[in-house]
């Protein structure tokens, strides 16, 4: 029984280590707005 | 009337034998490969010449066009620069272009000029970041993405960059990141969000056509995880020449303010890298002089360094590899 306790404490605790590290890993994000524009004859001179 | 040899008929090849045909002026096309029957097939269908591939260099040859990576593709280089041919690689991997800058004192001795990375990413991704370097007073950081690949082979470099420790220049110095998760990357549709990874592919490339700029990394995504769901058929599989894209970012001071000039383009990566190797080639042969060179001296160089940026992307673009310019506010 305390092999079970254990291992889901483990499984929990992974979980949780997974989820902070997803949640930091997009921290380095830098949200924009605009669009996309074709570059055209002027912006080739 | 210009002779330009070209080596591979694998998916960069193929693309790159096309646009040479439909170049004006050019008046005979050679094509070899290491696979023999495919460069017969190649040159059958394109109406150009199979030779052998010792043979290649053999008559008069204005300009060659590589597309075999690794090591074969640097001895077919190392040929032509002691032939006196000028030619250029669309190779992406780390050794291909260490192996070709090592040409360079060779080349530059011969008054030979050799374009190393004329694909998508090393290639056209130098030339978008001379073209938004051009348009700041002071660049000096560039960030550049890229995703999807051309072929087999390119998918293969791909996937061992992604493991490989990664370098990035930065401060000046080679920087090895201590982070390497990915990052999301934002590329024109259809493409859109993509994590890419930090790589080490054409860093040292766009070095030599942004030499002024003290920092640059390079991303990529990671390509065709999936292979065993896919053999079992579970999944997309690996994609390959599916729709994929670069961007490139260019940081620095502009009138006094600090701002980015942000380019991406999106094309099926063999058709953007056949593209680009065929109009470099083409260049170097003598053709498409309207094509303006920042250099003519001799010398291994980036195709950034060597071509005049406007000119080369208006090329493309009547080739129908098309840029756009991100237009809106970063935070």
């Amino acid at each position: 029984m305390s092999n079970v306790r254990r291992g889901l404490i483990l499984g929990l605790l992974a979980v949780v280590v997974g989820v902070v590290v997803r949640v930091r890993g997009k921290g380095e994000v830098e949200p924009a707005t605009g669009t996309w524009r074709e570059l055209q004859g002027p912006d080739f001179r | 009337m210009s002779t330009v040899a070209l080596v591979g008929a694998g998916a960069v090849g193929v693309r790159a034998a096309r646009q040479l045909v439909d170049t004006p002026g050019l008046g005979h096309l050679k094509i070899a490969a290491r696979d023999a029957p495919a460069a017969r097939r190649l040159a059958r269908a394109v109406g150009a010449e199979p030779v052998p591939l010792a043979h290649v260099l053999d008559g008069e040859v204005h300009a060659v066009a590589v597309a075999v990576p690794g090591p074969a593709g640097v001895a077919i280089i190392r040929r032509a620069v002691e032939a006196g041919i000028p030619s250029a690689s669309c190779a992406d991997d780390d050794a291909s272009i260490r192996g070709l800058l090592e040409l360079g004192p060779a080349a530059f001795d011969r008054q030979v000029m050799v374009v190393a990375g004329c694909g998508l990413a090393p290639g056209l991704t130098d030339v978008l970041a001379r073209h938004a370097a051009d348009g700041l007073d002071a660049p000096d950081e560039v960030h550049v993405a890229r995703v999807g690949v051309a072929g087999p082979s390119c998918r293969t470099t791909l996937r061992a960059a992604v493991r490989a420790p990664s370098r990035e220049w930065r401060d000046g110095t080679w920087h090895v990141p201590e982070r390497r998760g990915p990052q999301l990357v934002w590329f024109p549709e259809p493409v859109a969000a993509r994590e890419c990874t930090p790589v080490d592919l054409g860093v040292e490339v766009v070095r030599g056509a942004l030499p002024e700029v003290r920092d640059i990394t390079m991303r990529a995504e990671s390509p065709g995880r999936n292979d065993g769901r896919a053999r079992l058929g579970i999944g997309r599989g690996p994609a390959v020449d599916e729709f994929g894209g670069a961007r490139v970012e260019v940081w620095g001071w502009h009138g006094g303010v600090r701002t980015s000039i942000v380019y991406g383009v999106i094309e099926r990566p063999a058709i953007a890298a056949g593209t680009t190797l065929a109009v470099s080639a083409a260049r170097l042969s003598g053709l498409i002089a309207s094509i303006g060179l920042r250099v003519d001296l001799g010398g291994v160089r980036s195709a950034g360094a060597t071509f005049e940026a406007p000119t080369f992307l208006a090329e493309l673009a009547r080739r129908g590899v098309k840029v756009a310019a991100f237009e809106g506010a970063q935070r």
